[in-house]
């Protein structure tokens, strides 16, 4: 028997992977009725740990006391039954059933027809979901399919799916990754809920302002090992970035004065239309320079998207024109475009970005692999391949476990970034389109990719930079166009204007904006 | 000629449907199963099996054999069902592949043992168990109702069997807890079992469900349009299932219109030759009238289909 009060203690959890070791003798002690975060790198091994503690993994050393009791985890069933409950990163839901019946899934409340025939009791069932999300504050329509859901939507059914089933103790694995500033205020505010009825509640994040804004303390996990355990009123985010990286972080990246040259990209009255068969994007006109970033602010879905395609080639517009360098790409084929000096890092990269089943060295070439250097006649030169992927493994310092011929899907998410690109960047092409180039990194990934940014627009390529973060756009930004429903309604030098007025554009206020 | 087309379109309809639900079972589970023609076929060789078995000791007026054949066919399918089941979730086979082997093992294996069989058992050389088709009832009152009364004359008594089967088949996929978690094995398998499902298990079943659905097919065809068990049984029935319940959306109701739809054709088309007075040749002809409209209807429906999300996708615990 265990008298430390703790909820959750884990001693001395060893992990270890063929290759690396996830988590090094890492032992810390959660109290009932707290905010507990985990804080860390992309690899650092919180979701390991995390994933020890649901069942998922068993730990090759160490012990898991539960509200004060020894127990061996060994499936995330019988962590279910614990009265533990996790929200992955990506949601586990059937697309195609409702909300309740998702909810109740494997534990459904049963009726006997004339006292034998098994009925699931969806009335039952949805009338229960009903009062547990009044009770919680969470808001769903138990009978909507989830398919036809938002993933924040999706995310309160995953909360709702634990609170169902009784747990206790709640883990979110990134849980802010995917969702708006908007729907962040609302989960912090639910997650806090949760805490206030008496739940324990883990965050394995690498976000420092929401660790600041709910967690009550906080373990800082560095290559698999505990660094330390603060309590995070009293601690600053820098102390807490530089604890989670192991050096010190700069927060604001140095930056010369932009130095605009030529027109490299004129797009006019471009109108493109969305999945939906509305116009997403509606008659947009801009131009960038060569040695210029022209970063593009916008809240989620409201066209930035459909325009990147478009300019990449992805999509076909229906009215505008696109000018690359004097010639008009608006309708030239994409391998085409690419030769004509369009580089794109996608925001979509496991579909859009790589081919996940190949090895890297053959997603390194991916929009090369056709020349004369990599194909000797019909035959792919393997050699050329392996040199061209090693070349790119050492210039962009990709990290994988077997080198080039690693295959890609194994690999982490800051490093299959990197390998994009890296592919990209070494087009050296007079086009960049970066599209959410830093989404799900981590801070040391973020400044990285930063710098190379401004470094290619040291070289002279015109650079357009679409990102949901605020402080990127205000970072790296050379020129910053505000992009509304469709519509740039603003365009202007970024120093000529504070993150406020970006945000009001953003949300769509045009008046007063003329101030600035 | 109508009250024809109904009778004999409905006798051919109902088994298809039948087999089809089983396939529902099976690829709703996540599993894709193209080994209903070989599941039927070898049910049927069963059930035949027994029925001559029997029908060797037993008054020749005696309905016992064709109950009794239908129970063996089933008891054959589901057996036969296990090879699709230690291909396909045991050794984590490719699922199609693992359905061309069974339906060519089937084919194969039972017309040799018929072969043998009866010339161990019988002292006959043939490749077919004879077993004459079955008697045929009308529904009193109801079958003098003109053109509509057509339902209710000359039906199999396996007609009014795969109804019954049907709805309760309808009721355990949307009504009960079992067929919750079926489904959604087809669509996530790791959220079922997340929830706690046994994922590999579910899907065994519904293979075991589809093989012996597809069973009680093949003895009614038996029973039905050939008169007997040989391997003329596979001809491509099985296929044509396939086909319906992929037109039906994975889902019952709409398949068993799709199923209308192929027998329709089939009845009517050989109605039209007979009316028309053409050589019994041209029947053969008639026959690819199902298939041909399947190319049709896949050129024009492929598009609204909703496969289930995980189907055919080998479940891998570790995999996330």
């Amino acid at each position: 028997m265990d008298n430390s009060g703790y909820m959750i203690e884990m001693r001395h959890i060893t992990k270890r992977f063929p290759g690396l070791i996830a988590n090094d003798d890492i032992s810390l002690g959660i109290k009932k009725g707290e905010i507990f975060a985990l804080l860390g790198e992309n690899g650092a091994g919180k979701s390991t740990l995390m994933s020890v503690l649901f069942g998922m993994y068993e730990p090759d050393k160490g012990e898991i006391y539960i509200r004060g009791e020894k127990v061996k985890i060994t499936s995330p069933r019988h962590a279910t039954q614990l009265g533990i409950g996790m929200v992955h990163q990506h949601f586990c839901l059937v697309s195609n059933y409702t909300v309740a019946e998702n909810i109740i899934l494997g534990s459904e409340p049963k009726k006997r027809l004339l006292g034998i025939i098994p009925k699931v009791d969806i009335k039952k069932a949805n009338a229960d979901i009903a009062a547990l999300s009044e009770k919680y504050g969470l808001k769903v329509d138990p009978t909507s399919v989830i398919s036809d859901l938002n993933v924040s939507t999706q995310q309160r059914v995953e909360i709702l799916k634990m609170l169902y089933r009784d747990a206790e103790i709640l883990i979110f694995d990134e849980p802010t990754a995917v969702l708006t500033p908007q729907e962040i205020e609302y989960l912090l505010d639910i997650i806090r809920g949760l805490r206030d009825v008496g739940k324990t509640v883990i965050i394995i994040t690498h976000k420092l302002e929401e660790i600041k804004l709910v967690a009550d303390r906080c373990a800082v996990l560095n290559r698999g090992k505990l660094v330390d355990i603060l309590d995070v009123a009293s601690t600053s985010t820098s102390e807490m970035a530089r604890l989670m990286v192991g050096h010190e972080v700069s927060f604001s990246s140095d930056k010369t004065e932009a130095n605009p040259g030529e027109t490299v990209l004129k797009v006019e009255n471009l109108t493109v239309k969305g999945e939906m068969g509305h116009d997403a994007v509606k008659n947009v006109s801009f131009e960038i320079h060569s040695g210029e970033i022209f970063a593009l602010a916008g809240v989620s879905g409201n066209g930035q998207n459909e325009l990147a395609d478009t300019i990449a080639g992805l999509r076909d517009c229906i009215a505008g024109k696109i000018i690359l360098n004097g010639t008009d790409i608006t309708n030239m084929p994409i391998r085409k475009r690419i030769e004509a000096g369009v580089a794109y890092i996608p925001e979509d990269r496991h579909n859009v970005g790589l081919v996940l089943n190949f090895p890297l060295r053959d997603n390194l070439a991916l929009k090369r692999y056709y020349k004369a250097d990599f194909s000797k006649h019909i035959v792919m030169d393997k050699k050329a391949l392996s040199d061209n992927g090693n070349r790119l493994i050492t210039e962009y310092d990709i990290r994988s476990s077997h080198g080039n011929s690693t295959i890609t899907a194994a690999m982490s998410g800051g490093n299959q970034q990197k390998a994009i690109i890296a592919r990209e960047l070494d087009l050296k092409t007079p086009l960049i389109i970066f599209m959410q180039p830093t989404r799900g990194l981590d801070i040391g990934a973020i400044s990285n990719i930063h710098k190379q940014i401004i470094a290619e627009r040291d070289r002279g390529a015109a650079v357009l930079l679409i990102s949901l973060e605020l402080d990127e756009i205000m970072d790296c930004a050379d020129t910053i166009g505000v992009i509304f429903d469709g519509q740039i309604n603003r365009i202007a030098k970024a120093s000529e204007l504070t993150v406020n007025e970006v945000g009001r554009f953003m949300m769509g206020v045009t008046d007063g904006g003329e101030s600035a | 000629m109508i009250e024809t087309i109904i009778i004999d379109g409905l006798a051919f309809t109902l088994p298809m449907f039948i087999m089809a639900i089983g396939g529902i079972f099976s690829e709703k589970s996540g599993i894709t199963n193209l080994a209903l023609e070989g599941m039927q076929g070898f049910g049927a060789f069963f059930g035949a099996l027994a029925a001559v078995l029997l029908m060797q000791n037993m008054d020749a007026a005696s309905q016992i054999p064709y109950y009794v054949s239908f129970a063996a066919a089933m008891i054959g399918g589901i057996l036969f069902s296990f090879v699709h089941i230690a291909l396909c979730i045991k050794f984590k086979a490719n699922q199609v592949i693992s359905g061309v082997v069974v339906n060519i093992l089937a084919a194969a294996l039972t017309s040799f043992l018929t072969k043998r069989l009866n010339e161990s058992l019988f002292s006959q050389p043939s490749n077919k168990f004879v077993l004459g088709t079955s008697a045929r009832f009308s529904v009193p009152v109801l079958f003098d109702i003109p053109v509509v009364g057509a339902i209710f004359t000359n039906i199999y008594p396996f007609e009014i069997m795969i109804i019954i089967i049907a709805v309760i088949m309808w009721y355990v996929m949307y009504r009960t807890p079992f067929g919750m978690h079926l489904r959604a094995c087809g669509d996530n398998p790791h959220a079922a079992d997340a929830a706690g499902i046994n994922v590999n298990r579910v899907r065994t079943i519904a293979i075991m469900i589809s093989g012996g659905l597809s069973a009680i097919a093949g003895m009614s065809f038996a029973y039905s349009i050939s008169a007997n068990f040989s391997p003329d049984i596979y001809l491509g029935y099985g296929y044509l299932s396939i086909a319906a319940f992929i037109f039906g959306n994975w889902s019952i109701l709409p398949t068993l219109g799709a199923c209308l739809i192929f027998g329709f054709a089939r009845s009517g088309g050989q109605a039209l030759i007979q009316q028309l007075g053409m050589p019994s040749a041209f029947n053969d002809l008639v026959r690819i009238l199902p298939y041909v409209l399947t190319l049709f209807l896949l050129i024009f429906f492929s598009r609204h289909n909703n496969a289930p999300r995980a189907l055919g996708e080998i479940y891998d615990k570790g995999k996330r």
